[in-house]
């Protein structure tokens, strides 16, 4: 049924074009490795902008905290990897004496090798799965699902909404990031956790294969977020939530428990975050808690905004074209401009161009670039177009009264 | 006839000032009732108290055979009960399709696990709605493009999607013409054919078309109840609301 949608076949072909081409290139060798995995590393921001588009463009939540549920699915994630490679690491220098390694000598050996950095060499509690792939993917799934139903539950309830919940997720997302700062948080410090690129078990497989598989994992996983996604907003759910967005009040007059709403999906699109941050960390190589600081998640809702909020490709597309022109303006790629008395160097100055965009984009074209789209299709702007006919209506004289 | 909804002894305050004193109103099973008052009689803050959406400082007010208390009860809870409102302004989901806005509003589980996976096909149940209230033809067009009186006529087509037991309407001819009004005038009294309809209403000629019991308010509390012509001859009435108001 879904499939049906125009927007949603044209969103699947282009994607599987893009995924297909892309390995074929890498194949003949014409694309690098490195940029195999910018684009895998894309797909996973543009399943982030899509749960930002749902709570945000959909629902009216401006959570400025959505990029921390990416960085724990990529702690949860990294802390597997991290300690199943270690282990495979000291494993042969244990085994070499006569007596088989008791578990706590393991234990302590990997604990050594994985905090030493943080002068450190006991494991801490929060490292008790970490052996275990399906536990740690579970986590990766789970613990921002917790997190953002608790504190859902409590905000919501309490009915704060507005730029007061966006305040209030920005403050959380600083506490967890300052704590992970911490070198006792056990997590690293701001160490955060690397070498993740490196996947136990595929050690003799070449990254520019291994880049390949988590590049269609990426997309596979985008496609999967896009049509639940559209699932999600189309039909009366859709229709639901986009009544609360914007008009609360009169939702709950229809019937509908507007907080449960609102906690479904902001705990839902946390979880599906949280997956997404779990296959980017590993193509990253690192996660550090400068990740999650709140300017990560300001960043997302830059994509939605200059993508288009209410259109689910409007935040692929935001998400796409934001993040590759930043790697491409902070990487170098883009040549710096002399204007004679001042040089202007892209990696300092890309900011300054985003945060114009931004502005560009909210004062003159609110629906953004996926606002191009109606362009073309000649579809009627939602929520600013004409009124239409308006005979009967005395709304002058109502106003009066 | 019993009384389906029961206020009484209610009072409500905000910043000292008593929006609603003691107020006491009861409606019974099938009833079409009309309520005036002269502005800052405390009739939508009577409307806010029903639905939920202010709590009274005392008072009760009770809803259906088992008198329940709707007091402490959440809106939501309170409309899935049965309470539909009306607001004054025409508040339907511009964004949103004609079909959209009655398929949200039709009677059906509201929890976000069944809406989210059971989906029954209801455009046929919105369209014989669309049919009563005249916008079969406007189904698919959004709800913003239509006209004020279209608006006003959609959010009845809602009320009565949600099949309430208690429809409670704020000023719904405010701003329509004479033809929309009495359309309206017939949606509403048919409407009270099966089930309790609170009009409130600050426009007299309006509410004499309606020809049901009317409640005065004034001050919070209820000045004078029964027939419009009954209430009209109260002198207290006329002194306090038909004297000053150009409406009449």
């Amino acid at each position: 049924m879904i499939l049906r949608k125009p927007s949603v076949l044209i969103f699947l072909s282009a994607l599987a074009l893009v995924t297909i081409v892309t390995t074929l290139m890498a194949q003949a060798g014409l694309v690098s490795t490195s940029f195999v995995k910018l684009l895998g590393k894309t797909l996973c921001l543009a399943i982030a902008a899509l749960a930002m588009d749902l709570v945000w463009g959909f629902t009216g939540i401006l959570s400025l905290g959505h990029f921390a549920f990416f960085g724990i699915g990529g702690y949860a994630i990294g802390m597997w990897l991290m300690w199943d490679r270690t282990e495979n690491i000291v494993m042969p220098s244990l085994t070499g004496g006569p007596l088989p390694p008791t578990p706590f000598q393991i234990e302590e050996a990997i604990g050594t090798q994985i905090f030493g950095v943080v002068g450190s060499s006991d494991v801490p509690w929060l490292w008790s799965l970490a052996g275990s792939l399906p536990l740690q993917l579970a986590a990766a799934v789970l613990v921002p699902g917790l997190i953002a139903l608790i504190f859902g539950w409590l905000a919501f309830r309490s009915r704060v909404t507005g730029v007061y919940l966006s305040i209030l997720t920005q403050a959380g997302t600083l506490a967890l990031s300052l704590w992970l700062f911490q070198n006792d948080s056990g997590l690293r410090g701001n160490n955060g956790l690397s070498g993740l690129q490196n996947i136990p078990g595929l050690r003799d497989v070449a990254q520019s294969v291994v880049s390949l598989w988590f590049l269609w994992a990426s997309a596979i996983a985008l496609a999967l977020a896009y049509l639940i996604a559209a699932w999600t907003v189309s039909g009366r759910f859709g229709s639901v939530l986009r009544g609360i967005r914007d008009d609360e009040a009169r939702v709950r007059f229809l019937g509908y428990e507007v907080e449960h709403y609102k906690l479904a999906v902001f705990t839902g699109t946390a979880m599906v975050t949280g997956l997404a941050g779990a296959l980017y960390y590993p193509q990253a190589g690192i996660v550090n808690p400068a990740e999650i600081a709140p300017i990560a998640s300001i960043y997302l809702a830059v994509w939605v905004a200059i993508g288009g909020r209410g259109r689910l490709y409007g935040a692929v597309i935001g998400a796409a074209v934001v993040s590759l022109a930043s790697s491409w303006f902070t990487g170098g790629g883009a040549p710096a401009i002399n204007l004679g008395f001042y040089v202007i160097k892209w990696t300092d100055w890309w900011l300054v161009l985003l945060g114009l965009s931004f502005v560009l984009v909210t004062l003159f074209a609110p629906k953004g670039l996926g606002g191009l789209v109606d362009l073309w299709t000649g579809r009627r702007a939602r929520g600013i177009g004409p009124l239409g006919p308006d005979q009967g209506s005395l709304r002058g004289k109502e106003e009066v009264a | 006839m019993s009384a389906l909804l029961e206020v009484s002894g209610v009072s409500k305050s905000f910043d000292g000032f008593k929006a609603i004193d003691n107020l006491s109103f009861s409606i019974g099973e099938v009833e079409l009732r009309a309520v005036i008052g002269p502005n800052g009689a405390g009739k939508t803050t009577f409307m806010d108290l029903v639905t939920g959406k202010t709590r009274p400082d005392s008072g009760t007010i009770r809803y259906g055979s088992l008198s329940r208390s709707l007091t402490g009860m959440s809106e939501a809870w309170i409309a899935q009960a049965g309470i539909g409102r009306k607001f004054q302004k025409p508040t339907v989901f511009e964004d949103q399709t004609v079909v959209e806005n009655l398929v949200m509003a039709l009677k059906s589980p509201r929890n976000p696990f069944s809406v989210l996976i059971r989906r029954p096909p209801q455009r046929d149940r919105a369209a014989t709605l669309a049919e009563q209230i005249g916008l079969d033809d406007a189904l698919d067009r959004r709800a913003g493009e239509l006209s004020h009186g279209q608006k006003q006529w959609l959010e009845i087509g809602m009320l009565l999607a949600q099949e309430p037991r208690v429809l409670l309407i704020d000023e719904p001819a405010a701003g329509m013409t004479t033809a929309e009004r009495e359309k309206t005038t017939q949606m509403l009294v048919d409407a009270a054919r099966t089930r309790a309809v609170v009009v409130i209403e600050h426009d007299m000629d309006f509410v004499r078309r309606l020809n049901c019991r009317v409640t005065v308010l004034h001050e919070g509390r209820v000045l004078a109840e029964g027939s419009l012509d009954h209430v009209c001859a109260d002198p207290r009435v006329i002194d306090v609301y038909l004297g000053r108001d150009d409406d009449v």
